[in-house]
């Protein structure tokens, strides 16, 4: 059996098992709530997550090479972790937290048919796509960042263009410099 | 030597089983996730009780030194002036049909946001000092005793509530989560807890009458600059009234309209409809603010910032007021307002369009009128000449604003405008609008920018819905009628669904306006290019030229 196929066979079991650890990133309480409730709008984290753990599954088992298709379908769960209440190791950190599963479950069958470097290249694409993760999750918090000084300048927008406008009528402004 | 922690030990945020009970987790005050204190000297100038300087973040909130018996004495007031609220305290049953409802549960999975436990905070008190099984067993039937931690948590999910309501629409005992949470800010004010973002308009209202504390003469300045505005658009300079006498018409509307983007492109519709109909109508400079910070307050706070808006159509002479687009300011007209500081005037009447005739028997108690109201009238009765193709390289949607869907019913109105000035219009997911819309995340006095990592989660239920029909159905614009949304949905926008632009209804109003006597329009209110106008027109050219 081709390794590929190995992973594909576990797909399923995969992908709720990453979701499951995900899940358990937020309270006991509820993570109930998040793994029963099917509605892409009702329960939009659930929903986010599993649409991250698919992706995230086809893509380090090489299944889906589109770095494009996958970062569309990562982004709205980085964008999620990233303004939770997480340190960002907390927030990011979940992507290593497929490397225990993929050992425990899907590793042994590959050490007998000796296919060890099929399952370190998914290891890599797995290290590949943390760091791709980084980089979306570094952006969004720069976005964050951005809005609230956007908002701030918004916020005294018509204020500070009278100001402005006031300043540059007055007697004491002199060649365009503006007192 | 401390080993290396793995990957697993950093994410894993939690015990298998917590240690704890859910009453018992402490919330951690972590920057991002509260709004920053009132300031000393604002309580002073209020006359609001115990003024005094403290820091969320900090052990020591300095509370005064009677601080439970303030806040028991306060709690036993409240349940007796208020019936609803001992109703609400007693009738839960904990069914949780609520829990799943709220945007900051959805958005944090934190489990005392949900609004039932929200609730239980309080009702844990309340137990223990005013129901017969709590003062006997306890802790045992969720009774627990004041301390100061209780106090902060109080106020750490008092202030991850936007007074939405969107729980309540769930609960079959109708309790109004809102209103917990409103009381909750009372009994907070009490001991001198406020936040800044919001007692600092209170204050700038309660002294110059509005928000931003703009004094009479700049703010009518400001108005005319966005009339030169609607000039350069349209070739046309509509009037700006204010502090007439003997008008039929006052006009309130947030102050947000007239200084912040893009709340300013709305008002600008106001005047180019207003001129349009050679509307009777003037502004106040007192009554300057549509919003009220004091129902994030205290009910008497909320009263006395209202009171203005009868005093001036008392004083002015008007017959009725129309009321533009905002979201609390209309929760407190409709709701409040009455008992505030009714009855109206004797100088006023039950408003009738002079357009149309239509008597607003709806507002037969208030004299107010909300805009939507108005302009979907004057469409339905054909009053307005409308050209929506000036809108066709937007494909909209529609942001219920929670307070006028919700606190007046206000759903079709805005939506008929809304249709007759755009051709492309797209819903969002049925549990996403309307009684069931989604806050915009900030409302309440939210709408503040040290917590706009809070903000992009608590939005995230409506940035999450507007994200799914910008992709399914190439949605690019999402209106709205409450100015807080004016300003907190475009980052919110920016982060979840960004290409998404917002504006009020009025905006979109005024671009598909056609007036007597305009030039042709080739910018819409933003002076942006309008994309449909035909390029070889040397008139358009010109004017566009004028533009830049």
């Amino acid at each position: 059996m081709k390794a590929i196929e190995c992973f594909r066979n576990h797909k399923e079991e995969m992908v709720r098992l990453w979701t499951e650890a995900v899940f358990k990133t937020y309270p006991l309480e509820t993570t109930g709530f998040l793994r029963t409730k099917k509605d892409p709008f009702g329960n939009p984290v659930a929903d986010m997550t599993q649409e991250a753990a698919s992706a995230l599954y086809d893509a380090i088992i090489g299944e889906s090479v589109d770095i494009e298709a996958t970062r569309k379908a990562l982004d709205r769960f980085i964008k999620l972790r990233a303004v939770q209440k997480f340190t960002p190791s907390q927030g990011l950190g979940v992507f290593s937290l497929m490397k225990p599963l993929l050992r425990k479950h899907v590793l042994p069958e590959l050490l007998a048919p000796r296919k060890l470097s099929e399952y370190l290249e998914v290891e890599s694409r797995l290290d590949s796509l943390t760091l791709l993760a980084f980089d979306m999750y570094v952006k969004d918090r720069e976005i964050v960042a951005e809005s609230r000084i956007t908002e701030i300048r918004n916020q005294y927008a018509q204020l500070a263009r009278w100001a402005q406008k006031l300043n540059a009528a007055s007697p004491l402004a002199v060649d365009g410099q503006q007192t | 030597m401390a080993k290396l922690p793995t990957p697993q030990t950093l994410v894993s945020s939690r015990p298998a089983f917590p240690d704890k009970a859910w009453l018992d987790i402490k919330p951690e005050f972590a920057p991002g996730s509260y709004c920053y204190p009132a300031k000393k000297e604002t309580m002073e100038l209020l006359h609001m009780p115990n003024p005094h300087d403290w820091d969320p973040a900090a052990e020591d909130w300095n509370l005064p030194e009677n601080w439970e018996k303030i806040l028991c004495d306060a709690f036993e007031e409240r349940l007796e002036k208020h019936r609803s609220l001992k109703l609400f305290m007693d009738i839960c049953v904990r069914c949780g049909a609520c829990a799943d409802k709220c945007h900051f549960f959805l958005g944090t999975n934190d489990p005392k946001n949900m609004p039932v436990l929200r609730a239980e905070l309080l009702r844990s008190l309340y137990r223990r000092d005013h129901a017969m099984l709590g003062k006997i067993l306890g802790k045992k039937v969720g009774a627990r005793s004041w301390d100061k931690d209780v106090v902060k948590e109080l106020f750490y999910y008092a202030y991850q509530c936007t007074e939405c309501r969107r729980c309540s629409l769930f609960c079959p005992y109708g309790i109004d989560t809102a209103e917990i949470t409103a009381i909750v800010r009372e009994l907070l004010h009490e001991v001198g807890l406020g936040t800044h973002w919001i007692m600092d308009p209170v204050k700038n209202c309660s002294f110059t009458g509005n928000h931003l504390g703009i004094q009479p003469h700049s703010f009518k300045e400001i108005v005319e600059m966005l009339a030169d505005d609607c000039e350069t658009v349209t070739g046309i300079r509509p009037k700006t009234p204010f502090n007439e006498k003997g008008h039929e018409i006052l006009f309130i509307t947030p102050s947000g309209d007239v200084f912040a983007d893009p709340g300013i492109y709305t008002f600008m519709g106001y005047l180019l409809l207003f001129h349009e109909l050679d509307l009777d109508y003037t502004f106040s400079t007192y009554a300057s603010e549509g919003g009220n910070f004091g129902s994030f307050t205290t009910f008497n706070m909320a009263k006395k910032l209202n009171a203005k808006m009868y005093a001036e159509a008392e004083r002015l002479g008007v017959k009725w007021i129309l009321g533009g687009e905002c979201g609390h300011m209309w929760r407190v007209i409709n709701q409040y307002m009455g008992t505030y500081n009714g009855p109206a005037p004797s100088n006023m009447e039950t408003p009738v369009s002079p357009y149309t005739g239509t008597v607003f028997k709806n507002a037969a108690s208030t004299k107010m009128v909300h805009i939507a109201e108005f302009t979907a009238d004057l469409i339905h009765h054909n009053k307005l000449k409308l050209d929506p193709s000036r809108n066709d390289h937007i494909i909209t949607t529609f942001h219920d604003s929670c307070n006028p869907a919700r606190a007046m019913g206000l759903l079709d109105e805005p939506r008929y405008v809304l249709k007759a000035v755009c051709n492309n219009f797209v819903e969002m997911p049925e549990n996403t609008i309307r009684e069931q819309t989604f806050c915009c995340g900030a409302g309440s006095g939210l709408n503040t920018e040290e917590i706009m990592e809070l903000r992009m989660r608590s939005g995230m239920p409506r940035g999450n819905a507007l994200r799914y029909v910008q992709q399914k159905y190439g949605v690019n614009h999402m209106a709205c009628v409450c100015a807080i949304d004016r300003a907190t949905l475009p980052p919110l926008a920016n982060y979840w669904a960004p290409g998404v632009t917002v504006s009020g209804l009025h905006e979109l109003v005024a671009n598909a306006l056609v007036m007597k006597g305009e030039a042709k329009r080739t910018m819409d209110l933003r002076q942006e290019d309008l994309p449909n106008v035909a390029e070889d027109d040397d008139d358009a050219a010109q004017a566009q030229g004028e533009g830049q």
